[in-house]
């Protein structure tokens, strides 16, 4: 097999190599036509940006106060071991959903929220957003994800996650948090101002 | 945070479509790709992140949902259901689908290889000590996944 044909679409070749398969390209049509179609296929393999990456909800840099900065080092500080006894891997997903919507009101953001928490039975999102009712999530499949699709407005919102009813949980991908009234923490998710 | 939304920029783009090659499967792929920048951020924090680690954070999503998903076997759920405009780069969509399809034919060592070989992270040598195999055994069984590919998408045309 021609293994030099991967290696110089790998760029593992040495100058000398290179030197070999010049020559041999300029030689043997055969070879030249199966070296372009391989690169051909491998342009379409190692396409990025044909499908949008999902946003991910990081609070803007410099927008969060001292005092909270402070807070999140210390409260990432004891996840960066122990973070696996949490059991839990949460994320949010905010994708801008153009296709098969109605389009939404202007200063509206259609969003999806994902989190992943295999053990739950029922996962809900209360927020801002939601005039802070629990709305449930949905499975996905037995996948140990749930999700959920809103619309929602442009701007800074908490929210929170509750589990099983009563287990309320921030998201851990979100570094802007704040405490609220009841010994917890809620999220503070940015809307419209992602990276 | 400054520097994790560089890296998330930087990366993101080559991230999914390396998760794309992996699954095949769009929303699945944008799930492990949060969840990989997220293991990645508290695993090795602002200061600790790079791309081999990332990408070696993200190979391990895809196998630890494929263990617990049995992802290669299961059915009902279409490649590539993405939102956007369908007209934008349709030729080129439909056919980066049928390579993303063709992919998924693949053995999973050959997928495996041939994904981590596209990101252009990794070279032969890093590859090989990722999956446990030698630098001259990655060399060929990347160049036959490659012919295989071909093959697949050759047979495809013909049948399409």
């Amino acid at each position: 097999m021609d293994e030099i044909i991967s290696m110089f679409i790998d760029n593992e070749l040495s100058i000398d190599d290179k030197m070999a398969l010049v020559k041999r390209l300029k030689v043997d049509p055969e070879f030249f036509s199966e070296t372009l179609a391989l690169l051909e296929q491998d342009k379409l393999l190692r396409a990025e940006g044909l499908y949008p990456a999902p946003l991910l909800a990081v609070k803007a840099p410099g927008a969060v106060p001292g005092r909270l900065q402070g807070f999140l080092k210390d409260f990432f500080r004891p996840l960066v071991g122990p973070v696996g006894v949490m059991a839990v891997v949460v994320m949010v997903v905010l994708g801008v959903v153009l296709a098969h919507r109605p389009g939404p009101p202007a200063g509206v953001c259609p969003s999806r929220l994902v989190v992943y928490q295999p053990e739950a039975r029922e996962v809900a999102v209360a927020g801002a957003f939601t005039g802070w009712e629990a709305v449930s999530m949905h499975a996905a499949g037995s996948s140990g994800y749930w999700e959920i699709r809103l619309d929602i407005p442009r701007g800074e919102h908490r929210f929170v996650y509750i589990a099983d009813g009563h287990r309320r949980f921030a998201d851990p991908t979100i570094l802007t948090r704040e405490q609220d009234d009841f010994g917890g923490e809620n999220s503070i998710l940015i809307v419209g101002q992602a990276i | 945070m400054i520097v994790f939304a560089d890296f998330y920029r930087d990366h993101r783009d080559r991230l999914l479509a390396y998760l794309l090659r992996m699954t095949g499967d769009y929303e699945l792929s944008c799930d492990l790709m949060q969840e990989s920048f997220t293991r990645c951020l508290e695993r090795y924090g602002c200061k600790g992140l790079k791309p081999s680690l990332l990408f070696t954070v993200a190979r391990n999503a895809v196998y630890d949902h494929g263990r617990h998903c049995q992802v290669r076997h299961r059915s009902g759920r279409k490649l590539c259901q993405v939102p956007g405009n369908p007209e934008e780069h349709h030729l080129l969509r439909e056919e980066y689908q049928r390579v993303l399809t063709a992919m998924q034919q693949l053995e999973p060592d050959e997928k495996d290889l041939l994904s981590l070989a596209a990101t252009s992270i990794y070279s032969y040598r890093e590859i090989a000590q990722q999956v446990g195999i030698s630098e001259a055994n990655v060399k060929v069984k990347v160049h036959r996944a490659r012919m295989k590919l071909k093959k697949l998408l050759e047979e495809g045309k013909h049948h399409g």
